[in-house]
């Protein structure tokens, strides 16, 4: 199986790699090349950082157009994990105003309670979707590493699963082949490696 | 709910780990030593986190430092948190692209805040962790930096509103006159300052048991406590501290210890 881990500089995609690495992928490349893109099995949108900058490197390498070609056309399995998931959303007000990718009906917007401790840094459980393919195999709430100062809402249904800080916001969700994590599942201990075994295996 | 945090504090310095105590380090041994005496893949499953310090006082060169972190955090998968030295967005990039999901910064932060607000724009206040020592001198926290040998113009209180205002993610709190002791953390000023800090606070410096941990754990305020002592918790002492802070009610993550069936 080959996984492409799209890189335009956002962050660590060093440990995305090791566990997929881990779990056994044969064919882990981290690209943001077209060709390479195309000929994936599934793809990872990492991220970490600015909305608005990483929408605007998107844009500049044309990952936006192609990525709606693969995973909304064609439907190719497409995990968004932290930024990379706000990414897949409409909006976000990050660094001004800006628009996502739109895949997913979700916006994103700051944590803004007074007294509220931002970013939200740790482990936090889960609600997952009954629903969920990501979460197969799970039981309870688990606890997953999150790490943001934005979250996504959304009042639609995109099989959301559910974190509770300050209220509930999207921890993750599925839209067809199309899925996204806020937290970081590289990161999750046993929990993540589950979680990434079953984008692995059930999509 | 949102877990506490238990961390492992690694001190790094020119090529070995060491303990540091009041600031001054001695060498306990290299990769191979911790790997042999702390398993390390295996322990870094009783940890939420791992923060790992460059203190090198003659070669701190970060290209060197990073190659270290590629080869500690493989097949880790926690949080790592990396820094010490760091002077430029290249020297972050470099840890970045070598394993840290988080840098943690100490001088920069007051010589150089400039640096900050670039790499907050570019990475994230999440990214980026303010390591912030002091040491207390006739009742007053006096902040340090340069690896506590300057003394800056702002006290704790003072230097942690500037912190705040420069959007940093996270405080590692770390008294200098406790650090290494093992005699547990600077209570009284943690008590006096976590209600005024509305960033995730780690607390460390001077944690020598599972008691301190717990104790520090049950401070509201207090986001996560670090140890960096390698003594005290050599072995099985993690995991086992751990085992009792569960155990003892604290709200931290369990996970699940099954391991997962991998196919080749």
């Amino acid at each position: 199986m080959r996984i492409v881990i799209v890189e335009y500089g956002m962050g660590n995609v060093h440990s995305i790699a090791s566990t997929l690495k881990y779990l056994n992928v044969s064919d882990v490349i981290i690209s943001s090349d077209q060709e390479i893109l195309k000929n994936s099995d599934k793809i990872i949108l990492p991220g970490v950082g600015s909305f608005a900058k990483a929408m605007q490197r998107i844009r500049e390498a044309e990952l936006d157009t192609l990525l709606y070609k693969l995973s909304v056309e064609e439907k190719k399995p497409l995990l968004g994990i932290c930024l990379g998931m706000q990414l897949l959303g409409r909006s976000s007000p990050e660094d001004g105003y800006n628009e996502g990718l739109g895949f997913v009906n979700g916006d994103v917007s700051r944590f803004d309670s007074s007294g509220l401790k931002v970013p939200h840094v740790g482990f936090n459980q889960v609600k997952p979707s009954a629903q969920a393919k990501l979460f197969h195999g799970f039981t309870g709430t688990p606890d997953f590493y999150f790490t943001h100062s934005y979250r996504m809402l959304s009042d639609e249904d995109i099989n959301q699963s559910v974190c509770d800080y300050d209220g509930e916001f999207v921890a993750g969700f599925e839209v067809n082949n199309i899925a996204g994590v806020q937290f970081h599942p590289e990161l999750s201990q046993q929990n993540g490696l589950r979680l990434l075994k079953n984008f692995i295996e059930k999509f | 709910m949102l877990r506490k945090r238990i961390i492992f504090s690694l001190i790094y310095n020119d090529g070995f780990f060491t303990q540091s105590r009041n600031f001054r380090l001695q060498k306990v041994g290299d990769l191979k030593w911790l790997e042999k005496n702390y398993g390390f893949q295996k322990i870094a499953f009783s940890l939420d986190e791992l923060i790992v310090v460059n203190a090198s006082r003659t070669n701190k060169s970060v290209s060197d430092f990073a190659s270290m972190i590629r080869l500690l955090v493989n097949d880790v998968f926690i949080p790592i948190c990396a820094g010490g030295g760091i002077r430029s967005m290249e020297e972050a990039e470099l840890l970045f692209k070598n394993g840290a999901d988080k840098i943690i910064m100490n001088t920069a932060l007051y010589k150089n805040p400039e640096l900050i607000k670039e790499l907050i724009r570019n990475y994230g206040s999440q990214s980026v962790v303010a390591s912030v020592d002091y040491k207390t001198s006739n009742g007053i926290n006096e902040v340090y930096i340069a690896d506590g040998t300057e003394k800056i113009d702002k006290n704790l209180e003072q230097y942690l509103e500037y912190l705040e205002l420069l959007d940093i993610g996270e405080i590692y709190l770390n008294s200098v006159d406790k650090d290494g002791t093992g005699f547990g953390y600077d209570f009284a000023t943690i008590h006096d300052i976590a209600k005024k800090i509305n960033k995730p606070l780690i607390i460390a410096g001077g944690a020598g048991n599972e008691k301190h941990l717990i104790e520090g754990l049950q401070i509201n305020e207090v986001s996560a406590v670090a140890t960096a002592n390698l003594f005290n918790f050599i072995g099985d002492g993690l995991p086992n501290a751990r085992e009792k802070i569960i155990a003892s009610g604290l709200n931290i993550a369990n996970w699940n210890p099954d391991q997962i069936s991998i196919e080749s």
